[in-house]
C-alpha cells in the first residue's frame, strides 16, 4: 500500500476517532454511548492494521486484533450486560449540559494542540500526525468523566481516555514492546469488570448509579 | 545460586494461594504470617546481596540499591500487617462482621497486592512497572471498598476512577518517554529498560521529555497523594479495613513514589532540574492542602491519611531540590515513615475496635482503660510530626538542612511552618484521646498478634532515630545515587 | 471569460432554475417510495407552482408594503445565487461575488422570509421567524467555517468558481480529514437550512412542528408560489454546492462537449444520491424536539472548526 495513501487513511481514521468522541459527548443516550465507543475502537483497529500493513511491523496486526476483540466486542458486551443487570434509565445525565460540554471539548482540543505542536516534528512514523487527536481524545475522555453522573458514563470516559492513549502509542512509536501492550489490555480488561462490579455494588447500596450521591465522605 | 526475586515473589504469590485454599481455617492466619516472613527474608537476602555484589540484572529483573529500599520497606510492613491482621479480624469475626471466607478473600487480597507491589519495585521495565502499578490500584480497589457500606462503596469508586485517571496520564508520559528513547535507540525491547534508558538518556529530546515529565508526575503523582490530586486518599484509607490503610500508606504510596523517582532519573540527565521544580510545586501544595486538612478533619483515619499526604509532600520536596543531602534525607523520611505510619494506623485500629467509632470527638480517656494502646499512639504521634528521638525527626532535619545549605531559604521556612501547623493539628487532636474519662467500658483488644508488630515499629522508628549503622548509610547512599542518575 | 464559456455558465444556471422544482419532486417522490406509498407524480410541483400564479393573492390588514415586497426579495436573491454557482461547468455567469457573498445572500434570504413570518400579523409567523433566528444563530458560523475550510484547503482564495478545479488539480489527496469534516458539517447546515427532518417537517402545518412553514402560512396565489420556489431553489442550491464545491470531481473543467456532457451526467448523478440521502434521512429519522436542535447544531459548528483546525495541524 502506497504511503501517500495510507497517511491519508491514518489521519482520517484518527480524525474519525475524535469525531466519535464529540458524538459522544453530544449524544444523550447510553446505549448509543457504547455503540460510539465500539466504533470508536473499531476505527482505532483498522488504523493499527493499516499502520502495519503500510510498515510491513507484524506485531502491530496483534495490537489490532487483541484491539478488535476486546474493545469493539468482549468491552461494550459486558457494559451492556451491567447496564442491564442494573437496569439504569437509558438517558445520560449531564452536569454542563450538551451545548456547553461540546464547546468546552472544542476548547481542549484547541489546548490538546497547542501542546503538541511543538512535539509532531521529533517523530518519523507514519502517524506522526495524530498525536495531537490523541491528546484531544484524552481530554475529550476526561471532560466527559468529570461532567457526567452516571457510573457506566464515566467508565466509558476512561475508556475512551484509553483509546486516545492507544492511538498516541500508535501515532509516536509503532506500538511498545509487544509484552508491555499485551499487559496493558489486559489491565483495561480488568479494570472494566471491576468497574462493572463497583457500579453493580453502587447500584445495589444507593438503589441509583448517579454518582451524585456518592458525597457522604467530606473533610 | 538462589534466585532471590523470584523467591520473594512467589513466596508472596504462594501465600497468597494458600490463604484462600487452606483447608482449615486455623491454618490462614499463621500461613500468612509465615509466608511474609519468608518474604521479608528473601527481600533482606536481596538487600544483603545487592550490597554486596552490586546490581542484580538478569530476565526482567534490575534491583540495585533503591529497588531493595523500597522493597524491604513494602516486605516489612506487610509482615507487621500480616500480624496485626490476625488480631484485628479475629476481633471482626467474634464480633459478626466477617465470614471465613470474608477472611480468606482478604488474606489473599493482601497478600498478591503485596506480591504487585513488589514486583512494581523490581522489574526492570518500566512498562512492566506501569502495569503492575495499575494492578495495584485493581486489587487494592476491592480492599478499600471490603465493608460494602455505603461510604466504603464511595471510597472504592472514587479510588479507581481518580487512580485509573492518573495511570491513563502517567502511561502518556511512559509513551512519550518511549518514543523519544525508541527514537534514539532504534525500536528494540530495549528501550523501556531503566538501565539502558539511563545510558541513553543524555541523547533524549528535551521539550519531549519535559512533556513526557508533567503527565508521569501528574499521573504517578495522583497515586502517591500529591495535591490537588489526593482527594482519594482520604476517603480510601479511611474507609478500607485499618491493616489495609496501613498497607496503602505505607506501601503503596511509595510504589508511586518508586515510579516517579525512576522517571526523574531519566529525565534529570536530559532536562536537568524541570522534574524537581515540579515536585517541588507539587510537594508544598500537598504540605499545605495536609495541614489545613488536618486541623479541620473529625475521623482519626482521615487524619492519619493527611498525614500520609503530608510526608509524601514532604519527600516530594526533598527529591525535588535534588542534592545529595536532600534525597538521602528524603529516601531516609521513606522507611521512617513507612515505620511510623504503620505503627499508628495500629493503634488507631484498636482504639476504633475498642470504642466502636471513628470520631476522634467521642474517643476519651485511652490513657486510663488503655494503656498499651496509648502509650503506642502517643509515640507514634510523637514520632510522626518529627519529634526527636524518632527517625522522621531525623529525615525531616536532613531535608530542611538540604534546603537552608542549598540556598532556599524561603522553601525552608515554608516547610518548617507547615511541618509546625500539621504539629499542633495532631497534638490537638490525639493527646485529648488520650486523657480525660471514657464514656463507657473499654477494654484493651489483646493479643500477642496486636501487640508484637508495634512494638517492633516504635523499636525500629527509635533505632533508625538514634543510630545509623554503616549499611543503613551505605544502603541509602546507594540509593541516592540511583536516585541522581548514577546506575 | 471567454463567450462561450459564459454562455454555457448562462445556460447551467437557466438549467439549474428550471430544474429546481424537479429535485423537490424526485425527493418526495423517493420518500414515497421509501414509504410504500405511490405518492405525487415527479413534476407535481411543478403543476403546484403554475396553479399558483393563476391564483389572486389575499393580504392580511395589518401587514405593511414589506408584505407584497417580501416573495418578489426572497426569489431574487435566490435567482441571483443561482448564476454564482457552478453545477455542471465550472465557470460561473456572475464571479463577481465570493464564498463570503454567497453565505451572506443566503443571509439576506433568510432575512427577508424571517421578516415576511413577521409581516402577517398572526401568532404563528412570529414563532416560526424566532424559532428561525435561533437555529440561524448556529447555523451561519458553521456554514462560514466549513466554507472557509474548503477555501482554505484549495488555498485558492475565496473566489468561487476557482474552488472546483483546484480541489480537482489535487486529486485523491484532497479527500482528508478536512475535507470529510467539512462535508459533514456542511451536509448537517443543508438539512437544518433547508427545514428537513429532524430539523423541522416540510409537510406539516402543526404549531408544534413548523419552523419554515410557519413564515409562509400567511401567503398566498402569486408570493406563495414564489417563496416555494425560492425554498426549493435553495435545496437544490445547496446540493449543488455539495457537489461541486465538496466533491467536485466529475465536473466540466473545460467546455468541450464530452466534459460538458460528462458534467451534466455527474452533477445528476450527485443530486439522485443527495436526493436519495435526504429522502432517507426523512423517512428514518423523526422530528427532534425543539430544544435539541442546538445540540446538533453545536456538533455541526464543532465539526466545522476541527476541520478548520485539522487543515493547519495535519
Amino acid at each position: 500500500m502506497e504511503t501517500e495513501l495510507a497517511l491519508n487513511l491514518v489521519d482520517t481514521f484518527a480524525v474519525g476517532m475524535l469525531l466519535l468522541s464529540m458524538l459522544s459527548m453530544a449524544t444523550s443516550r447510553m446505549g448509543q454511548l457504547i455503540r460510539y465507543f465500539s466504533l470508536q475502537s473499531l476505527l482505532l483497529a483498522a488504523m493499527a492494521a493499516v499502520s502495519a500493513q503500510a510498515t510491513g511491523n507484524t506485531h502491530i496486526y496483534i495490537l489490532a486484533a487483541v484491539t478488535l476483540a476486546i474493545k469493539v466486542v468482549i468491552i461494550p458486551r459486558f457494559l451492556r450486560y451491567t447496564m442491564a443487570k442494573i437496569n439504569v434509565e437509558r438517558e445520560v445525565d449531564t452536569l454542563v449540559g450538551i451545548p456547553g460540554s461540546l464547546l468546552l471539548s472544542a476548547a481542549l482540543i484547541m489546548a490538546a494542540y497547542f501542546v503538541t505542536e511543538p512535539l509532531m516534528g521529533s517523530f518519523e512514523t507514519l502517524t506522526r500526525n495524530c498525536l495531537a487527536l490523541s491528546l484531544s481524545v484524552v481530554f475529550v475522555g476526561l471532560l466527559m468523566m468529570c461532567t457526567r453522573r452516571k457510573a457506566v458514563t464515566e467508565a466509558v470516559g476512561l475508556l475512551m481516555m484509553e483509546n486516545g492513549l492507544f492511538l498516541g502509542v500508535m501515532s509516536v512509536s509503532y506500538g511498545m514492546p509487544l509484552l508491555v501492550e499485551l499487559g496493558i489490555f489486559l489491565d483495561v480488561l480488568m479494570a472494566v469488570v471491576i468497574i462493572g462490579i463497583f457500579a453493580y455494588r453502587i447500584n445495589r447500596t444507593f438503589n441509583s448509579v448517579d454518582t451524585g450521591f456518592l458525597r457522604r465522605l467530606k473533610e | 545460586m538462589i534466585p532471590l526475586p523470584e523467591l520473594m515473589i512467589g513466596a508472596s504469590a504462594v501465600t497468597a494461594a494458600v490463604c484462600a485454599l487452606a483447608p482449615r481455617e486455623r491454618t490462614i492466619s499463621p500461613a500468612s504470617i509465615a509466608g511474609s516472613a519468608v518474604v521479608l527474608a528473601a527481600a533482606l537476602a536481596m538487600a544483603v546481596a545487592v550490597g554486596t555484589d552490586g546490581p542484580i540484572r538478569y530476565g526482567p529483573w534490575y534491583i540495585d540499591g533503591l529497588s531493595t529500599l523500597f522493597s524491604v520497606t513494602i516486605a516489612a510492613v506487610s509482615l507487621a500487617v500480616s500480624m496485626y491482621s490476625r488480631g484485628y479480624l479475629g476481633f471482626e469475626r467474634r464480633e459478626g462482621i466477617l465470614t471465613t471466607r470474608g477472611e480468606r478473600y482478604y488474606y489473599a487480597a493482601v497478600h498478591s497486592f503485596a506480591a504487585v507491589m513488589l514486583l512494581t519495585c523490581t522489574v526492570s521495565s518500566l512498562g512492566m512497572m506501569w502495569i503492575m502499578i495499575e494492578a495495584t490500584t485493581l486489587i487494592s480497589a476491592f480492599l478499600v471498598g471490603y465493608y460494602r457500606n455505603e461510604q466504603a462503596t464511595e471510597a472504592a469508586w472514587k479510588y479507581i476512577m481518580i487512580c485509573s485517571v492518573g495511570i491513563t496520564l502517567a502511561l502518556m508520559g511512559l509513551m512519550l518517554v518511549y518514543a523519544s528513547a525508541s527514537g534514539v535507540l532504534g525500536s528494540e525491547s530495549g528501550a523501556l529498560d531503566w538501565p539502558v534508558l539511563m545510558a541513553a538518556a543524555s541523547m533524549l529530546d528535551p521539550e519531549l521529555m519535559k512533556v513526557a515529565m508533567v503527565f508521569a508526575v501528574i499521573g504517578f503523582g495522583t497515586k502517591m497523594g500529591l495535591a490537588p490530586m489526593h482527594t482519594w486518599l482520604p476517603d480510601a484509607h479511611s474507609q478500607a479495613p485499618t491493616p489495609v490503610s496501613a498497607m496503602l500508606s505505607a506501601a503503596l504510596l511509595n510504589c508511586a513514589l518508586y515510579a516517579i523517582l525512576r522517571f526523574m532519573a531519566v529525565s534529570d540527565a536530559s532536562v536537568p532540574g524541570f522534574s524537581g521544580g515540579l515536585l517541588m510545586m507539587f510537594g508544598f501544595a500537598s504540605l499545605a492542602a495536609a495541614a489545613a486538612f488536618i486541623i479541620i478533619t473529625r475521623d482519626i483515619k482521615r487524619m492519619l491519611a493527611y498525614s500520609s499526604v503530608e510526608h509524601m509532600g514532604i519527600m516530594a520536596i526533598g527529591f525535588g531540590m535534588g542534592t545529595p543531602e536532600s534525597v538521602f534525607g528524603a529516601l531516609f523520611l521513606v522507611v521512617a515513615h513507612s515505620a511510623t505510619k504503620a505503627l499508628l494506623f495500629f493503634s488507631a485500629g484498636n482504639a476504633i475496635q475498642a470504642f466502636g467509632t471513628r470520631d476522634m470527638d467521642c474517643i476519651r480517656g485511652m490513657g486510663k482503660r488503655m494503656p498499651f494502646t496509648s502509650s503506642m499512639m502517643a509515640s507514634g504521634t510523637l514520632a510522626i510530626v518529627g519529634m526527636p528521638p524518632f527517625s522522621v525527626f531525623v529525615g525531616e532535619a536532613v531535608v530542611l538542612y538540604a534546603a537552608v545549605s542549598a540556598g532556599l531559604y524561603l522553601q525552608a521556612a515554608l516547610l518548617a511552618v507547615l511541618v509546625l501547623t500539621v504539629f499542633a493539628g495532631f497534638v490537638m487532636h490525639v493527646f485529648p484521646m488520650i486523657s480525660g474519662e471514657p464514656e463507657k467500658e473499654v477494654r484493651e483488644p489483646g493479643g500477642m498478634a496486636r501487640a508484637a508488630p508495634m512494638v517492633m515499629l516504635l523499636g525500629v522508628s527509635l533505632f533508625l532515630g538514634l543510630f545509623m549503622p554503616d549499611q543503613m548509610r551505605d544502603w541509602l547512599e546507594s540509593a541516592a545515587t540511583a536516585v541522581l542518575g548514577g546506575v | 471569460m471567454t463567450e462561450v464559456s459564459s454562455v454555457i455558465a448562462f445556460a447551467q444556471a437557466v438549467l439549474l432554475l428550471a430544474c429546481a422544482p424537479l429535485v423537490t419532486g424526485v425527493i418526495r417522490k423517493m420518500k414515497a417510495m421509501m414509504q410504500h406509498r405511490v405518492g405525487p407524480g415527479v413534476l407535481q410541483p411543478y403543476r403546484d407552482l403554475a396553479k399558483l400564479f393563476r391564483k389572486g393573492e389575499v393580504v392580511s390588514d395589518s401587514s405593511s408594503w414589506l408584505f407584497r415586497f417580501i416573495p418578489y426579495a426572497c426569489a431574487s436573491a435566490m435567482i441571483l445565487l443561482a448564476f454564482m454557482i457552478p453545477s455542471v461547468y465550472a465557470e460561473v455567469f456572475a464571479p463577481y461575488g465570493d464564498l463570503i457573498a454567497l453565505v451572506y445572500i443566503f443571509t439576506l434570504y433568510r432575512f427577508a422570509m424571517v421578516l415576511g413570518g413577521l409581516e402577517g400579523g398572526s401568532a404563528f409567523g412570529g414563532m416560526g421567524s424566532s424559532r428561525e433566528m435561533m437555529m440561524s444563530v448556529l447555523i451561519e458560523p458553521s456554514l462560514l467555517l466549513s466554507i472557509m475550510a474548503v477555501a482554505a484547503l484549495t488555498g485558492g482564495g475565496t473566489d468561487i468558481s476557482g474552488i472546483p478545479a483546484l480541489l480537482c488539480a489535487m486529486g485523491l489527496s484532497a479527500l482528508g480529514p478536512t475535507l470529510i469534516l467539512a462535508a459533514a458539517s456542511f451536509m448537517i447546515t443543508l438539512v437544518a437550512e433547508n427545514g428537513r427532518v429532524p430539523f423541522d417537517n416540510p409537510s406539516t402545518h402543526l404549531e408544534l412542528t413548523m419552523v419554515h412553514e410557519a413564515m409562509h402560512l400567511e401567503y398566498s396565489g402569486r408570493g406563495l408560489a414564489l417563496m416555494e420556489y425560492a425554498s426549493m431553489l435553495r435545496l437544490t442550491l445547496f446540493m449543488s454546492m455539495i457537489g461541486t464545491l465538496f466533491f467536485p470531481w466529475g465536473i466540466a473543467l473545460t467546455a468541450s462537449p464530452a466534459d460538458l456532457l460528462g458534467g451534466l451526467a455527474a452533477i445528476a448523478a450527485k443530486m439522485l444520491a443527495l436526493a436519495f440521502v435526504i429522502a432517507l434521512l426523512e423517512s428514518v429519522k423523526s422530528k427532534m424536539r425543539l430544544f435539541r436542535i442546538p445540540n446538533l447544531l453545536t456538533v455541526s459548528f464543532v465539526l466545522s472548526l476541527l476541520a478548520m483546525i485539522s487543515l493547519y495541524i495535519l
